[in-house]
């Protein structure tokens, strides 16, 4: 029986919420001359699954480069565990925890899995713990060791989005960001990944994703962010903002629901998204 | 007959490993930062300046000379990069860096024609001079010592790439830059000290052109146009496709000079590079478009 996360929501919506472990507070940036984010603010509680969701051109993705240091805010903060990540390169960034798995295939294709995942701890100057958490790595992700020493490029879809999961807890990070983690993959495939990112939540790690596929990802999470225009519309429980019928109106109607049951809005649990890992 | 196609070959391989090492710079730079390096056949000809003075106004042999002009190089390098090369629009770099290292060139061979005047030199060494026998004919000893060298120079720049932590983060960022930020490569840095290793190489591939070759400031032209060949035949960005490539042009080369005439040599080495991008434009030896290793 696949553990809805959902479930460990249940009843927790109303209760007041742990403080953030991201904070993100008026949060302004954009590319050249234009705001893409126009004050953007929320929180992704510790050890939730926090889900952000919104049209194209939402901001979605720009929210997660702010985060990960690629992109400088104009305006506003965001604070991990308490501290300020603006203005941090993105190195000193992933030394506090934080790791992002872009959405575009982002493995090196001509080294081969191994180097991949080992490159993942290239910021890391502890050489025997890097070996050690190879292993572990190896361990959770069979496929990581079957296919060690073949070039990256020559691996699947599916099986590179794995390889990027397996890369990015090589820093055993605090929370882990996953852009578009849905994209591309046929829905056997979409179970695994899915799958694995509950995995990665329950040994402790806060998720934060951003979905296109709305539903499937808001269904996966414990919190839920809707975006839109470069600011929040609401955010809440997962449940809450499936539930919401505006929202479920605007963004988790028909065309973008990729969720095996289409029917009932509310989307209660069907889970069908993940087996146990 | 005979005699003389085993010496365009053994010339043509021997050569090719100098040219080799000068390519490998050249695609370097590019496959990490996008950056087509025009001043590179100028940059070979400053080299073989530098060991020219060291030779003869202070008695440094050629070789030794290299612990002086490789470390300059790198320097002049990094300055390049530091000057111009991050400015650089990430957009159109590799247009922009085609004009600006163009300007790089120009200004370089100015400074040279300005200082050693229009008269072509040539490094002396007794191993310049003398020739030893071999499969029948006479080879002078600098091309086996510049074979030497660029074999050596080459085995560093691997261990460098495929040893080090260092070349890791090179190697990341040729495949991916932005990939190589997210775990945490300073894609900036990596790219500066790229550009100086990319450089550096011409310190040595200049003393030995410049001890087999006659040369002056405008030597640089007919360089870079070599260069480029084997760099773009090798496939833009793939360091084992310029080895590839180096020794096959000179080869060829040698073996029309021989067969042929020395007067078609230059015309096929140029008819390859057009053959080749119209047949199969990622190169002879490139397996995918530009960021193959």
């Amino acid at each position: 029986m696949a553990r809805a996360p959902s479930e460990e929501l249940a009843g927790a919506g109303p209760v007041p919420r742990p403080p953030g472990l991201l904070v993100l507070e008026g949060v302004v940036a954009g590319y050249g001359g234009g705001d893409v984010l126009r004050g953007v603010s929320f929180s992704v509680p510790q050890g939730s699954i926090t889900c952000v969701v919104g049209p194209n051109g939402a901001g979605k993705s720009t929210v997660l480069a702010a985060i990960s240091g690629i992109l400088r805010p104009r305006r506003g903060d965001i604070r991990f565990d308490g501290r300020s990540l603006v203005g941090r390169t993105p190195r000193e960034i992933l030394g506090r925890g934080v790791v992002q798995v872009p959405q575009n295939h982002s493995l090196f294709r001509e080294m081969t899995v191994r180097e991949n995942i080992e490159m993942g701890a290239f910021t890391l100057g502890d050489r025997a713990l890097a070996r050690r958490r190879l292993e572990q790595v190896m361990e959770m992700f069979p496929v990581a060791r079957e296919r060690a020493r073949d070039k990256a490029g020559a691996l699947s879809g599916g099986q590179q989005r794995l390889i990027e999961f397996a890369r990015c807890l090589m820093l055993d990070p605090l929370l882990v960001i996953l852009d578009e983690p849905s994209m591309g993959l046929d829905p056997r495939t979409l179970r695994t990944v899915f799958a694995t990112i509950r995995m990665m939540h329950d040994q402790g790690r806060t998720i934060l994703l951003v979905e296109q596929n709305a539903r499937a990802g808001l269904r996966l999470s414990t919190h839920g962010v809707v975006l839109e225009n470069g600011v929040v519309r609401l955010s809440g429980s997962g449940r809450e903002v499936l539930d919401n019928p505006e929202i479920g109106a605007l963004y988790l109607g028909g065309g973008i629901s990729a969720g095996p049951t289409g029917q009932h809005p509310a989307g209660p649990r069907s889970g069908h998204e993940g087996g146990s890992p | 007959m005979g005699g003389a196609v085993a010496k365009a070959v053994v010339d043509g391989v021997l050569t090719g490993g100098v040219y080799a090492l000068m390519a490998a710079g050249l695609t370097l730079i590019f496959g990490v930062m996008d950056i087509i390096n025009i001043a590179q056949g100028i940059l070979v000809v400053l080299g073989a300046y530098l060991s020219y003075v060291l030779s003869q106004d202070l008695g440094i042999g050629l070789f030794l000379g290299l612990l002086i002009t490789i470390p300059s190089l790198f320097v002049i390098g990094v300055a390049v990069e530091w000057a111009f090369m991050r400015r650089l629009q990430e957009r159109e770099r590799t247009a922009l860096s085609i004009l600006v290292t163009y300007g790089v060139a120009i200004v370089i061979e100015g400074i040279l024609e300005l200082i050693f005047g229009p008269n072509y030199v040539q490094l002396r060494a007794w191993y310049v001079n003398q020739s030893f026998h071999v499969l029948g004919f006479y080879l002078p000893y600098i091309y086996v010592f510049g074979f030497a060298l660029a074999v050596f120079l080459l085995g560093v720049l691997y261990l460098i790439l495929y040893r080090s932590r260092f070349g890791r983060s090179v190697r990341a960022s040729l495949q991916d830059r932005a990939a190589a930020r997210l775990v945490g490569v300073n894609v900036e840095r990596v790219s500066t000290i790229t550009f100086g290793i990319g450089i550096a190489v011409t310190a040595a591939g200049g003393m030995v052109f410049g001890a087999t070759n006659a040369f002056n400031a405008n030597s640089g032209y007919d360089l870079i146009s070599r260069l480029l060949t084997i760099v773009i035949l090798g496939g833009l960005g793939s360091i084992g496709g310029a080895l590839g490539a180096a020794v096959f042009m000179t080869v060829i080369e040698g073996l029309v000079a021989v067969l042929w005439s020395p007067v078609w040599a230059t015309l096929v080495f140029y008819a390859a590079l057009v053959l080749v991008l119209v047949i199969k434009p990622v190169g002879i030896f490139g397996q995918r478009a530009a960021r193959a290793q």
